[in-house]
């Protein structure tokens, strides 16, 4: 990972060298940016393989709209958008198999069957799904912010750049997203003690 | 110092702005204090347990390898440096020894539709002013080139800023058209009017007085222009 505090000029530089034909400057945007955008989609589709499609098919749509990214230092904040919008997509498309169209219907046990190859040792596959349910469940902005502070690892005030917000916003979002969160996995964090 | 102090310091942790220094008066703080360690051993374990839940098996070389894989193969080009290195100019020779041979041979076989020619009528405008880079796309073709100081203009043709760059347009008449960075402009028509299509970005106007009838469509509406300067945004 490049220098944090230098990351939205680094993203800059990196979409220009794409845009001028650098094909490896994409691969290491891929590489940045791979873990927040399959977290993005694990965490709104229930089949990790179909997580996995979504993911990739965001980073080749991203690349194909490159040169329609007003402002590349907000990279991360369009690829999140662009990830959303893909997952929308899929779930609309699979509406008739009741893929994640609603969350309170998360199917824990296949889900299960999808999990098994995790590189997780620490959690089961039951309370990795929990943990999935969990962060869908939290309204659009805070679910943005916790992936992309604690899965992108991006600060406060890098997530407010790249989604245009104001640092105390974003600061008050993450506070509120952990609040919720800590309360709904209060159970899970007394079984991984 | 007391715990609201670390209090504040975890408040900064969980914001990921909490320094080097901070963090070890935190990490020694919690060793002396229950509640403060309670707190941040909590916040750590948070952070593994969201990281671990939301990852996939697939490596990031696995996934940056696949995805590079699947990128067409036409990609935008924006304008050459301005200095070449020796490499790029021998490319550059290859390439252009290449295209005329290709260019020859095609026109020998009656094959042009194979190559982005415009097949578009040429209008009478040209390229005022250029700064930076500004891609252009003839209709019906799905290549982008850069656009040039002298290069010609056709009906259809879809021109796209990018950041930082702009250009002019100037028309027969020496109306002229600046599109500002980041914006995407179609000529849809000229043929006694002009027609021209903004995707997003902004277009500012100055039309010779009087001018034949002008029309920018945008995503949104058609707008005509009744006078002789005018600006046009899409966010």
């Amino acid at each position: 990972m490049p220098d944090k505090s230098n990351i939205a000029a680094d993203d800059e530089k990196l979409v220009e060298a794409t845009l001028q034909g650098d094909i490896s400057s994409f691969g290491i945007i891929v590489e940045r940016y791979w873990d927040m955008v399959i977290a993005f989609a694990l965490s709104r589709i229930d089949n990790a393989t179909d997580a996995e499609d979504i993911a990739q098919e965001s980073f080749l749509k991203a690349y194909s709209q490159l040169h329609r990214l007003r402002n590349p230092s907000r990279f991360a904040g369009w690829l999140s958008k662009i990830t959303a919008q893909q997952c929308v997509n899929h779930i609309r498309k699979n509406a008739h198999r009741r893929i994640a169209s609603s969350y309170t219907t998360y199917d824990v046990d296949a889900s299960a069957q999808l999990v098994v190859c995790n590189s997780n040792p620490g959690l089961t596959d039951e309370q990795i799904c929990f943990v999935r349910q969990t962060v869908s469940r939290l309204p659009e902005k805070f679910h943005k912010v916790i992936i992309m502070r604690f899965v992108a690892g991006l600060s406060a005030v890098q997530i407010a750049k790249q989604l245009g917000k104001r640092h105390g916003t974003v600061r008050v979002w993450l506070h509120r997203a952990y609040q919720i969160l800590r309360k709904d996995l209060v159970s899970l964090f007394e079984e991984v003690k | 110092m007391s715990c609201d102090k670390y209090n504040e310091l975890i408040e900064k942790y969980l914001n990921g702005d909490i320094e080097d220094t901070e963090l070890d008066q935190l990490k020694n703080h919690s060793l002396q204090c229950a509640s403060c360690h309670k707190k941040f051993e909590h916040l750590g374990r948070f952070e593994d347990v969201i990281k671990s839940a939301l990852s996939s098996a697939t490596t990031i070389e696995q996934a940056s390898d696949s995805i590079l894989s699947k990128l067409p193969a036409t990609r935008i080009v924006s304008a050459p440096a301005v200095l070449f290195s020796k490499q790029m100019a021998v490319a550059a020779s290859i390439f252009l020894a290449v295209g005329l041979l290709a260019g020859f041979g095609l026109a020998r076989l009656n094959a042009d539709k194979q190559i982005a020619v415009p097949t578009a009528a040429k209008v009478p405008m040209k390229v005022a002013r250029l700064n930076g880079t500004v891609i252009v796309k003839h209709q019906n073709s799905d290549l982008w080139y850069p656009l040039m100081p002298g290069s010609g203009i056709y009906v259809g043709d879809t021109f796209h800023s990018t950041a930082k760059s702009a250009f002019v347009l100037e028309l027969e008449d020496k109306s002229t058209l600046e599109l500002n960075q980041n914006s995407m402009l179609v000529l849809k028509l000229y043929n006694g009017g002009t027609q021209f299509h903004l995707e997003h970005g902004r277009l500012a106007a100055a039309l010779e007085s009087p001018h034949p009838p002008f029309f920018v469509s945008t995503p949104h509406g058609r707008v005509e222009a009744l006078g002789t300067e005018f600006t046009v945004t899409v966010e």
